[in-house]
């Protein structure tokens, strides 16, 4: 307890320092006189006896100062004098203090911006209970479904195997499945306006399961996923419940009508859980049993082919993922063989089961979908931004070294008057916190603003809504002051101990400090070095990464996206039969809007670009399978005037008519890349193939239904940077079916054309919604916005780089050229020509720059080889170790210290001989 | 914290040996409750001048035992009508200084046997 009192009266004593102050003094007085009293009782004349109670005094100020100091609350006391002094000093240099704090509020503000993303993405565990017992089957990098049995890790199962595995398990106290695609719908609900809604479709023992309570009602249990379409039942998710219901618990009982169906909300879930994927929160959760309903007509409840749902268990307490693993794998085995390979299982498919098999990795963080696509750029960006701090602190250093020199002959004095080394040490560091405390709080509005910029950024094309999963937690705070406390120390400790290790007497006495200005140019001097080696470093990876985006740019895509706008599309609420009467549906639609003004051509189509993508391999013909024909072929369904709207050209053969319909042959066209690897010699126009399995189960003689009628252009499907793939396009008249996308090509503005599409949409059939429409450029770009953004972000840090190394170079050639006016003086009226002098100051620049270069280089060549097995995944025909972005920072950073160097080279070619030698 | 030596009578005091300042303080306040130089006074007449206490010492220790609990203060007025901060031997001042006591003359006494051997 006697801490606490000491705590309580020091406290107070640093209010009351006056009143202290006073007593000490009152003290000292009595003391003083008692003693002199004393003195002159034994004899003293009463001079002698002041005199001698005087001495028994002392200084007066040493003996408060040694009582003050005796006790705690005189540290703080003397940071906070330290902190006053420290921002008086500072405000007297503004300058130095602006350009301190702003490259410290960049550097820190871009850390805390990063790792605000690093950690929601990465660190963030799920809101649910003990999420380090969850654990996913795969790695989760697949979605949508599949059929079949892959014989490489698993990652997608089947509703059966869900059932079957989680009855059986030992390892896991509960298993649940949540579909791998998200349903968005449109949602009614009570009559008001549409609206889209995100839907995880998820097993009865999802919230049990995950530990997530109910706010309101109940969650969704076994019983609601019991049979099929009987659990017409939603739960909302709190977020979603305030926006649409204002927290009205009255929403409870409500019906919600989504894709044609009817669902009674039972529950709201507890406040800050949105599902598995942080990056892409749930709005409701519906049961398993309703996939049919809610789906685009899935039917995978009895379907031991459909595979299409992520497992996620949770470990018994005490069971280690390892174990788990081996568990999960036994279990795994036993059920494919018993339960889907049949009494007589093939040579072949026991061959494929052995090696299959099914990872566990953690889902403490939810699915890992951000985190597979993001993690790259994350790691990339985070190490960029420490290098620009790292850089930021240097500079800041040099300056307070320059600083130092400066203030020399202040601190010597403070240390003739008594201060200790410690004291003065803890004086400049507390300055040199001001300034770091300073960056931090700018800093902090610098990360608040760009943050939200950045995740927008990256999560476009993941999803339109920026998590709210970004706002920044009690990790990020804890990051922000550690950097920031780091900051300080770095950039002012090697300014702080050269100050303290002051020799006193030569400073005094010569008033100019040239013995601590020549250390001072050492230790400024490898600064400097490292600094441009640092920035190599960073003007290599700006060039890198500009050289993969330019590559990106220049992809020759196949298509024209210029002038075409993709048409968002729920038909879901037609609910038509899907035959030709949907058909008709859309071939009358397309011809009315095709009939607009301004329009040219308009398709619908299945695929747009960068949406997924559907593919298998085919057989042809004729054509024994080798292993090139064998990968697979991406399908798209489109409507006969898809061509025209996307800008592919035909290339031989003929285009879709309105003779191909739903009781003629079926159709295909072919890129010219499935051409060329089918029939390499000739042309596959009125060849025939199958969209049937070739492996060695099936038998060679498929119905070769699909007759190839002409070949089109090559034209990429997935992505900017896919390697060409193989690709058919079917006829929407033999394949009816809704569709999500319509592509209309037109000079009309998207907007302007809008209004036109619904109505004509709405004549044709109202109940069918369009939602959105997005220039097809627009999606092209989304879809290289990762890589647009670390392009533009590292050649962003490399110019912060080359600006603030640039005043590193320019602050010490012009303190060296001041340094030698005189020398250059002597040198002038020696006869040397301005051209010699220029020579001088520039050749010293040069100096640095290539001490620069050769630490700077190794290191970047050693850098980019060490990662460019990491980097492969964001850049694009671009290496690493692409000689010409060394090249460029080769010659940014010659340009940049040449620059640097002219100022203090022209001020010492105009020096005048006079006045240099007057002013020693 | 030692007392520094008197210079004004060099060969008759010492200084204290380190440490031991506020076992004497305790010691010295054990008896009554006495002001700042009635503490120096009393050390210097019991150690008949061998230890000289000054204010640069004598105060900050005071100030030291004040938080530490061990002494208590309290302005009241000298014989001769002064006001002056009196210092008041706490309940744990007591202890402390049975303890630092007890202490203390276990070292004098092994001190003592290691020079007799």
């Amino acid at each position: 307890m006697s801490w606490l009192n000491s705590l309580v009266a020091g406290i107070r004593s640093l209010f009351s320092r006056h009143r202290i102050e006073r007593e000490l003094d009152e003290e000292l007085d009595l003391f003083q006189e008692q003693a002199a009293e004393h003195h002159e009782r034994t004899g003293m004349t009463p001079e002698e006896a002041r005199r001698a109670a005087r001495v028994a005094v002392g200084s007066r100020n040493s003996v408060k100062q040694k009582v003050w100091a005796s006790r705690w609350e005189s540290v703080v006391d003397n940071l906070c004098k330290d902190a006053r002094l420290g921002s008086r000093s500072l405000l007297r240099t503004p300058g130095f203090t602006a350009i301190a704090v702003m490259s410290l509020a960049l550097g820190i503000g871009a850390n805390t911006a990063i790792f605000t993303l690093l950690n929601a993405v990465m660190l963030r565990p799920l809101p649910v209970e003990e999420p380090r017992q969850l654990v996913l089957f795969g790695d989760g990098s697949w979605v949508g479904s599949m059929d079949g049995m892959p014989n490489r890790n698993w990652r997608l199962f089947s509703y059966p195997f869900y059932r079957a595995f989680s009855a059986q398990t030992h390892a896991f106290s509960g298993v649940t499945a949540v579909s791998s695609i998200q349903m968005g719908g449109h949602l009614a609900a009570s009559g008001g306006a549409p609206e889209q809604v995100h839907i995880d479709v998820v097993s009865g023992s999802y919230f049990s399961v995950l530990g997530v309570p109910p706010a309101l009602g109940r969650t969704i249990d076994e019983a609601d996923d019991r049979t099929a379409g009987a659990g017409a039942v939603a739960v909302a998710s709190y977020a979603w419940f305030e926006r649409h219901f204002g927290g009205n618990p009255a929403a409870l009982g409500a019906t919600i009508h989504v894709q044609g169906h009817n669902y009674t909300i039972v529950g709201v879930a507890e406040p800050g859980f949105a599902g598995l994927d942080p990056s892409s929160p749930a709005d409701m959760w519906i049961p398993l049993s309703m996939e049919k309903e809610i789906s685009p007509g899935w039917n995978g409840l009895e379907d031991k082919d459909f595979q299409s749902l992520y497992l996620v268990g949770r470990l018994k307490p005490g069971v280690t993922t390892a174990l788990a693993t081996t568990s999960t794998n036994l279990l795994f085995r036993q059920i494919i063989r018993g339960e889907y390979l049949g009494d007589h299982p093939s040579e072949h498919d026991l061959a494929q089961l052995e090696k299959a098999n099914i990872e566990l990795t953690s889902a403490a963080g939810g699915l890992p979908g951000l985190r597979l696509k993001l993690s790259t750029p994350i790691f990339v960006l985070m190490g960029i931004v420490v290098l620009v701090l790292l850089i930021a602190c240097v500079n800041i250093a040099n300056m307070l070294l320059a600083r130092g020199v400066a203030r020399s002959r202040e601190i010597a004095v403070r240390q003739a008057l008594g201060a200790t080394r410690a004291r003065i040490m803890a004086q400049l560091l507390t300055e040199s916190t001001l300034l770091a405390l300073g960056g931090a709080a700018f800093g902090v509005l610098v990360a608040w603003g760009s943050g939200r910029l950045l995740a927008a950024y990256l999560s476009h094309g993941v999803n339109e809504q920026i998590p709210e999963y970004l706002a920044p937690d009690v990790r990020v705070l804890v990051f922000t002051v550690a950097v920031t406390g780091f900051t300080a120390l770095l950039f002012g400790m090697l300014p702080a101990v050269r100050a303290a290790r002051l020799e006193l007497t030569p400073v005094l006495k010569e008033g100019r400090g040239g013995s601590q200005a020549n250390a001072r140019g050492a230790v400024s001097r490898g600064l400097i070095v490292g600094q441009i080696a640092i920035s190599i470093l960073l003007l290599v990876a700006a060039g890198i990464f500009l050289r993969s985006l330019v590559n990106l740019n220049r992809v020759n895509l196949g298509f024209e996206p210029k002038h075409a706008m993709v048409f968002g599309l729920d038909e879901q609420g037609a609910n038509l039969p899907v035959d030709s009467r949907l058909t008709q549906l859309h071939q009358e639609i397309e011809r009315s809007v095709q009939a607009l003004p301004g329009v040219e051509a308009a398709s619908f189509s299945m695929f747009t670009f960068n949406e997924g993508e559907w593919s298998d391999s085919v057989m042809m013909e004729g054509v024994p399978r080798t292993p090139q024909n064998d990968s697979d072929v991406h399908y798209n369904v489109v409507g006969s005037q898809y061509l025209k709207t996307f800008g592919i050209p035909l290339v031989s053969g003929r285009n879709f008519s309105d003779q191909d319909t739903a009781n003629s042959p079926h159709v295909a066209l072919v890129n010219e890349t499935m051409a060329r690897t089918f029939f390499p010699n000739g042309s596959p126009i009125g060849h025939h193939f199958c969209l049937c399995d070739g492996s060695a189960a099936h038998s060679q003689t498929g119905p070769f239904d699909i007759e190839i009628v002409g070949v089109v252009r090559d034209a990429h499907y997935e992505g900017v940077g896919e390697h060409q793939h193989m690709a058919a396009y079917f006829p929407y008249a033999q394949h009816a079916q809704y569709f999500y996308n319509f592509v209309v090509r037109s000079n009309v503005s998207p907007a302007a054309l809008l209004p036109a599409v619904r109505r004509v949409f709405a004549q044709a059939n109202p109940q069918v919604l369009v939602s959105t429409v997005v220039p097809l450029t627009e999606m092209v770009d989304d879809s290289i916005q990762t890589q647009r953004l670390i392009g533009l972000l590292s050649a962003f840090f490399a110019a912060l780089a080359v600006f603030l190394v640039a005043i590193g170079v320019y602050g010490l050639i012009s303190y060296s050229v001041a340094r030698r006016t005189s020398e250059m003086g002597i040198r002038v009226a020696l006869g040397a020509p301005a051209r010699a002098l220029v020579w001088l100051v520039v050749r010293e620049s040069l100096v640095l720059l290539a001490a620069g270069l050769a630490v700077g280089l190794p290191v970047a060549l050693l850098t980019a080889q060490s990662l460019s097995q990491f980097l492969k995944a964001i850049l694009f025909e671009v290496t690493a170790m692409d000689p010409m972005a060394f090249a460029l920072a080769v010659a940014v950073a010659c340009v940049m210290t040449l620059c640097a160097a002219f100022l203090p080279a022209r001020r010492a070619a105009s020096v005048n001989p006079v006045d240099a030698l007057r002013c020693e | 914290m030692a007392a520094q030596p008197n210079p004004d009578n060099p060969a008759g005091s010492s200084d204290l040996v380190q440490g031991t300042l506020e076992m004497l303080i305790l010691k010295t306040l054990a008896l009554e409750a006495m002001h700042g130089y009635g503490v120096a006074l009393r050390i210097e007449q019991i150690s008949k001048g061998v230890f000289r206490v000054n204010a640069g010492s004598l105060l900050p220790a005071l100030s030291r035992m004040e938080r530490a609990g061990h002494v208590k203060t309290e302005w009241r007025a000298t014989e001769s009508n002064r006001r002056a901060k009196y210092y008041q031997l706490t309940a744990k001042g007591r202890r402390a200084l049975a303890f630092e006591t007890e202490q203390w003359q276990r070292q004098i006494a092994a001190i003592a046997r290691i020079l007799e051997a």
